[in-house]
């Protein structure tokens, strides 16, 4: 078994059926340290959301391994599966995906209630996080009371919420203007630099070249490139 | 559970429709109850209102309003079974009521002994001894209207004989839309023109010493030709045949029935709906690593809730109705434990509503939350 912190190893998987079978991702292999920031680009249908899912445990590949810290996870049960993303494994999505009829505090204490039921101060921890992200006073917002970059925020504070080591995040800008897109990627950076959290970024938005530590370019379902930064 | 809570309480307009469905369905479900329980009650009224032990009848008879005449010798042989340390007589028979007015109406006139039962209704029963004559006749209060007494007493007739209406009773009113008179065996066997020692029902109590089932068995064997049955029994059998055989209480049930599919239509719709509307975000909670039970416990949660508080309206709503209802219908019945009872159908009307959710929700691919 590779000896490595998150990764895929020779990983293929096609969607489709008969002659409409395409495949997504081609014999990948890539292997992600710890406490670094990933860039995952490539064009539309190369594969990286494909990817990315693989290393969330939400898709399993048709050949080769998915690990997530050290274990081969694409052998697991579902609950098993579950378990990893519970303790290890956190997303942050371009649509938000914030539940809807909750506060931003609400929100961010439903990360703390998957992820940490036994704990009772769940709501004094979400306001601690919603604070240390400058959202002091849209604590009980809904979200369709925040702009775009307030609810990336969110978004961000409640994947956080149960302290998981990795952080997959999908397009995390591409709903933000110039300004709160930045803010977002300084925060993401702020939690490998501060946290020694493990982030994996797929985007197209070239700006976040600045705040990776290495850059992948999938093409066609394979890795085309891939480019350490200094 | 507050996002169970919030989910439900965000769209207003369909969560009112839901309470309002479980409101609906706990509220027919209580009042077809009260008719249910109160047709069964009515149908063995008199039956239960006896003391007795033992009631023989003649063969066949299904419900104490058709009963037949028995020889006179049956009592004879019943009251000399070791055992027995007492006999009384009831008859039944429909007859021509002429209120003071002069208008004529049938009724359901009703005879006993003194001695069959301190509840059941008799002139001249022992705790009523000094009120009444011996020859008076009793009526229900709720059939007052149809009696047409303004005054009591009253002089009226019954089968062309004089009778004098002189005292108001309760809890006996008409069950089959006729109203029951009571008097003595005395003057209901001449009203009926029965003779004097005809029976139609036969009533015997059991000595301490002896157990109703032994006794019950030697009666059997000396009177083949009646029905000897304990007063569980006959309360039973008539209680069967009102409500099984008529098909009265099949129709009643048949509404209560309905009335919880109608609960759980309307609940698995709107549970349903608000699920599926908001299936991105129980894929997003199985993302975060939610585990199946907590997805599901939020589903059903919110069909609980919706049970829940549907069923405090429902109660609020039924028991002033069953209230009212009582001077249309007299013997509707609510038993103090009706409407807690009917709190579990109810709970699970939207458990069993909230399946079909629960299962959209549990198998939601968690993968779909990356598409924009």
């Amino acid at each position: 078994m590779p000896d490595h912190f998150l990764g895929v190893q020779q990983a293929s998987i096609s969607f489709g059926k008969g002659e409409a079978r395409v495949p997504a991702l081609r014999s990948v292999s890539l292997s992600f340290e710890r406490g670094t920031l990933a860039l995952v680009m490539g064009p539309s249908g190369s594969g990286k959301t494909t990817l990315l899912s693989m290393l969330g445990c939400l898709l399993s590949p048709d050949e080769g391994t998915v690990f997530v810290d050290g274990v081969t996870v694409n052998q697991l049960t579902e609950p098993e599966k579950t378990a990893i993303r519970q303790k290890k494994i956190s997303f942050v999505f371009q649509a938000f995906r914030l539940f809807h009829s909750l506060t931003a505090l609400d929100n961010v204490a439903v990360g703390f209630e998957i992820r940490d039921p036994d704990k009772p101060q769940r709501m004094e921890m979400a306001r601690d996080l919603l604070l240390q992200f400058g959202l002091g006073d849209k604590l009980h917002q809904e979200p369709n009371e925040l702009s775009p970059g307030e609810k990336q925020r969110v978004a961000i504070a409640r994947a956080l919420a149960g302290n998981p080591p990795i952080l997959l995040a999908d397009e995390p800008t591409a709903s933000l203007d110039v300004k709160a897109g930045r803010n977002i990627c300084e925060i993401l950076r702020n939690q490998v630099s501060e946290h020694g959290r493990t982030v994996v970024v797929v985007s197209h938005d070239p700006r976040w070249r600045e705040f990776a530590d290495r850059t992948i370019t999938l093409c066609d379902g394979q890795v085309d490139q891939e480019v350490k930064n200094s | 559970m507050k996002l169970a809570w919030q989910n439900i309480i965000h769209d207003r307009a369909r969560f009112s429709v839901t309470v309002l469905g479980v409101c609906f369905a706990v509220f027919l479900m209580i009042f077809q109850g009260s008719l249910l329980a109160g047709f069964l009650r009515a149908a063995s009224r008199l039956i239960d209102a006896s003391d007795s032990d033992i009631w023989i009848t003649s063969r066949g008879v299904q419900a104490f309003e058709f009963g037949t005449i028995l020889e006179s010798r049956v009592r004879e042989m019943a009251a000399g079974v070791p055992g027995v340390v007492e006999t009384g007589r009831v008859c039944m028979a429909f007859a021509v009521y002429r209120t003071p007015n002069g208008t004529q109406q049938v009724v359901a006139l009703v005879g006993a002994d003194p001695n069959v039962g301190k509840r059941f209704p008799v002139p001249n029963a022992p705790e009523s001894a000094g009120e009444t004559s011996p020859e008076a006749v009793l009526y229900d209060v709720s059939d007052r209207k149809q009696m047409e007494v303004s005054s009591l007493p009253a002089e009226v007739e019954i089968n062309r004989h004089r009778a004098s209406i002189e005292r108001e009773i309760e809890g006996y009113g008409a069950f089959l839309g006729v109203p029951f008179l009571f008097t003595s065996y005395r003057n209901a066997t001449r009203d009926m023109g029965f003779g004097p020692e005809d029976a139609m029902y036969i009533l015997l109590r059991v000595s301490d010493g002896h157990a109703v089932s032994d006794v019950q068995q030697t009666l059997k064997q000396r009177l083949p030709e009646v029905d000897v049955l304990t007063q569980g029994e006959f309360a039973h059998k008539s209680r069967m045949y009102w409500t099984m055989k008529t098909g009265a209480g099949g129709a009643i049930l048949t509404a209560a029935v309905l009335a919880f599919l109608i609960g759980l239509v309307v609940v698995s719709q709107t549970i349903y709906a608000n699920t599926m509307e908001n299936i991105e975000e129980y894929a997003t909670l199985k993302a975060l690593g939610a585990s199946q039970t907590f997805v599901a416990r939020i589903v059903l949660a919110q069909a609980l809730i919706c049970g829940v508080l549907g069923s405090i309206l429902g109660l609020l709503a039924a028991i002033p109705s069953i209230g009212y209802a009582k001077s249309l219908i007299p013997w509707i019945y609510a038993p103090w434990w009706l409407p807690a009872v009917m709190v579990i159908p109810s709970l699970f009307m939207c458990s069993l509503a909230s399946i079909a959710s629960v299962r959209g929700a549990l198998t939601v691919e968690p993968g779909r939350v990356f598409r924009a």
